[in-house]
């Protein structure tokens, strides 16, 4: 079964259809990237998988649960951890906090019970401390540990993004962008993670990403949107010689 | 056009630009690179006046403009075209192509058709509140806003980010389209390939300091610069 | 009976629509509150009667007065607050509180502590109408102060929607470093707000004057009514400073008429609170558009 499961999904804003009909499945262990032109939808399905839009019709089941109808901020406990298009980090947070927010939801009971010292309580931040090193570590980020994250490199902050989504063991996580204003050098560190991510915690991972280096080389499966709809999918060769995709998307430099 | 004398910024303590010298000739693509962080954004604040200069000298045809302020220089024709977050988000598309053209008194149909022409999805949304715009649609009306102002001297600050292949593309070509009716530009680029096919000379840009500059078909073929910003292409 | 409270209360309302857009408006593009706001204002009213008591038409007062008040939202824009602007946004406030008291005591100094009376506007009989819902009571100066409402309102609403000084107001107000990359001075934008909204303020006072006299407090109620306008509103909507106005206008009213005359500013307030714990961005306020 599929991990996650999108079904004739239809998002309008007002009289514009930003996602119309559209259907994917995403595989467990996938890397699977999510690519298409400006405004073709793509952050969207991301938003509405978070529910952070109101979705018009269709289903959204992951691991056979439907989240359709779940608040949004519950999304993240049935399993998808997201990053944004453009970089938010809580600026003026350490490194370590921002990934402490990441974990939140994972921490049981409210306000009142994480002001009593309890011995669960202490294992737990214990638990949290310790899978935020060990996170800081995974991404390099350890020597920037308690800078604030406003302040560290633009390419730490994405990092950053991603690591609080990973405080939140998620099932599935979900990059938007990643590589973005990043150079040579590092997106190729980029790749590297995402990888990494997949191949040592076995998270699946939905990516939206313009560069077409980072998507050919990182992917299991391409689907491609257009005004809201799916225009082509396939192994990374194939989508790539789709003449709708060249003609829509990668233009005739890219399609050499 | 535009030359730099020993430029300096910085954030308090923080310092991003140290010592910097570079000349824009006119009617010329310049090009500057730089991973990031290495201060090519303050560079261009500074230059337009949005970051004061703690030492230096910063001259526009010939004139002193680093005491000025940021909009006292834009009226003399220097524009920034900075990241897609600096739209103004709770306006239309409309009203912020309007306000590029702020100085302008001249007639404006001219240029509205020609960035429609360059971004065609604009024109549709030109209800649209800039702030639902999609991160790519965002960067292209940071573009076109900025060409609204008729610039003597451009300067965009990583205009490609977050646009699609094709577009990416495109974007070069209006570039060197605009550049060719006879608009003088500074570039700053991601991707340093593309910036550099399409420029006349370039700098490279380290930790605050100028490491390296030249014509652009010599930095292609230069292999340390190959090396650190251009990858395996 | 109903339809006269609910003039009343209109008549009363546009008092504060009229405040609170000048409270607004400044600090929208700002995005400072000015507590001299009403005593400003105040001062102004005291220089309408000095004109006035020169011989001056109570009108060709007014109009002086405005000229004046434009003037003067400017001086004290320019010389006390902009040098600090760039600095801490706190003086600025104790500032714009230092001013409020200077005024007050300046205005003693000057005028002495005897209430001082303006003539109205206009004079007359009121107009009366009878018909099957009554008879309806309309006060001339209801009018003139309807269509002052409606003429400022709209004058406000095409400058700030359809001119260049309206988008450079709008630009300044979301982001003034984007506004400068424009070509766009956010300290002469800044002034034309000081001076608009001054020049607001002071028809409140001048218009008011005729039912509260002149005299150093008579705006601390006006400027609290229309702050609460403001917020009702949203504070960041001229539209909402508008509505929020006559709103709060015809509940006092209502209220101060069919339940108590005591409680009327008491109760107002707390239905206010309840509209706000409905709807905390207030009737008109923009709600983020912040998208991800
Ligand atoms: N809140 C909104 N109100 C109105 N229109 C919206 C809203 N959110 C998105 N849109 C529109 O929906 C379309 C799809 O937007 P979306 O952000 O999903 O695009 P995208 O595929 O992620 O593009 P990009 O690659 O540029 O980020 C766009 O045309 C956008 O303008
Ligand atoms: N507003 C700021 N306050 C403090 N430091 C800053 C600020 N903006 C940039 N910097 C720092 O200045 C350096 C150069 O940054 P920037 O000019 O944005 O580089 P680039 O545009 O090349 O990525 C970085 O070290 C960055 O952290
Ligand atoms: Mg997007
Ligand atoms: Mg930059």
């Amino acid at each position: 079964m599929a991990l996650l499961e999108i079904d004739s999904l239809t998002v309008r804003f007002g009289g514009l259809v930003a996602v119309d009909n559209f259907s994917m499945r995403v595989e467990k262990g996938e890397i699977h990237s999510l690519i298409g032109p400006n405004g073709a939808g793509k952050t969207t399905v991301f938003n509405a998988i978070t529910r952070v839009v109101k979705i018009h019709s269709g289903t959204i089941v992951l691991d056979g649960v439907e989240l359709t109808h779940v608040a949004p901020h519950r999304v993240v406990s049935y399993g998808v951890a997201r990053t944004f298009q453009n970089v938010v980090v809580f600026k003026y947070l350490t490194v370590l906090e921002n990934f402490y927010v990441g974990y939140h939801h994972r921490i049981v009971g409210g306000l009142l019970k994480d002001l009593i010292p309890t011995k669960r309580r202490l294992i737990e931040n214990y638990d949290m401390y310790r899978e935020a090193l060990k996170l800081a570590d995974f991404l390099g980020l350890k020597s920037r540990l308690l800078s604030y994250a406003g302040s560290i490199p633009y390419f730490h902050q994405k990092l950053v993004e991603i690591g609080r989504a990973l405080m939140a063991k998620p099932k599935l996580l979900l990059l938007d962008e990643p590589a973005a204003g990043l150079n040579e050098a590092e997106t190729k560190q980029l790749v590297n993670i995402v990888r990494r991510i997949r191949e040592e915690m076995g998270i699946t991972v939905l990516l939206i990403e313009h560069d077409m280096r980072v998507v050919m080389d990182i992917s299991d499966v391409v689907t491609v949107m257009d005004f809201g709809k799916k225009i082509s999918e396939g192994k990374p060769e194939e989508v790539r010689k789709d003449p709708k995709v060249i003609s829509a998307y990668l233009g005739e430099i890219n399609s050499a | 056009m535009l030359e730099l004398k020993n430029v300096t910024v910085s954030y308090g303590p923080v310092v991003a630009v140290k010592n910097v010298s570079l000349k824009v000739e006119k009617s010329s693509i310049t090009t500057i690179l730089g991973a990031n962080g290495s201060g090519k954004t303050s560079l261009l604040h500074a230059i337009v006046g949005l970051n004061k200069i703690v030492s230096g000298e910063i001259l526009f045809e010939g004139e002193r403009i680093d005491k000025f302020e940021a909009h006292e220089i834009v009226r003399r024709g220097l524009i920034l075209c900075p990241d897609n977050r600096m739209v103004f988000q709770k306006m239309t598309v409309l009203e912020n192509l309007q306000a590029g053209a702020y100085l302008r008194r001249d007639d404006l149909s001219k240029d509205f058709e020609f960035v429609f022409t360059l971004f065609p999805k604009l024109k549709e949304r030109l209800k649209q509140k800039a702030g639902t715009l999609s991160g790519g649609e965002r960067q292209m009306l940071a573009i076109a806003r900025a060409l609204m102002a008729k610039p003597k001297l451009l300067m965009l600050d990583e205009p490609s980010t977050g646009l699609a292949p094709n577009l990416v593309t495109e974007i070069m070509r209006a570039i060197k389209r605009i550049n060719e009716s006879g608009v003088t530009i500074l570039l700053v680029e991601q991707s340093a390939y593309a910036a550099l096919k399409i420029s006349h000379y370039g700098y490279v840009l380290q930790t605050g300091r100028l490491v390296m500059e030249g014509p652009s078909e010599r930095l292609i073929r230069d292999s340390s610069v190959v090396e650190s910003y251009l990858g395996g292409r | 009976m109903f339809l006269n409270r609910l003039i009343l209360g209109l008549s009363t309302g546009s008092f504060y629509s009229l405040a609170a857009m000048g409270i607004v408006l400044i600090f929208k593009v700002t995005g400072l509150m000015n507590f001299a706001y009403g005593n400003m204002a105040m001062f102004m009213a005291y220089v309408t009667y000095t004109f006035v008591s020169l011989g001056l038409g109570a009108w060709s007062a007014l109009v002086l007065t405005l000229l004046v008040s434009m003037l003067f939202g400017y001086a004290v824009e320019r010389f006390t607050l902009r040098p600090l602007r760039k600095l801490s946004h706190g003086s600025m406030l104790i500032v714009t509180f230092g001013i409020l008291m200077i005024l007050e005591g300046l205005a003693t100094q000057i005028w002495g502590t005897q209430y001082k009376s303006l003539p109205e506007l206009i004079a007359g009989r009121p107009l009366i109408f009878r018909g099957d819902f009554g008879i309806v009571v309309f006060r001339r100066q209801d009018l003139l102060l309807f269509a002052v409402l409606v003429t400022v309102s709209f004058l406000v609403f095409l400058l700030y929607r359809f001119t260049k000084v309206g988008i450079a107001m709008r630009a300044v107000s979301e982001n003034e470093k984007a506004a400068q990359l424009m070509g766009i001075d956010p300290n002469k934008v800044i002034s034309w707000c000081w001076m608009v909204g001054t020049a607001i303020g002071t028809m409140v006072a001048v218009l008011g004057a005729p039912r509260t006299y002149v005299s150093p407090t008579m705006m601390i109620y006006y400027q609290i009514q229309g702050f609460t306008a403001a917020v009702l509103g949203g504070f960041d909507s001229l539209l909402g400073a508008l509505c929020g106005g006559l709103v709060l206008g015809v509940i006092e009213n209502l209220i101060g008429g069919y339940i108590s005359n005591e409680l009327k500013t008491t109760l107002s307030l707390a239905i206010i609170v309840g509209i706000l714990l409905v709807r905390p961005q207030g009737l008109f306020g923009s709600e983020e558009i912040r998208r991800v």
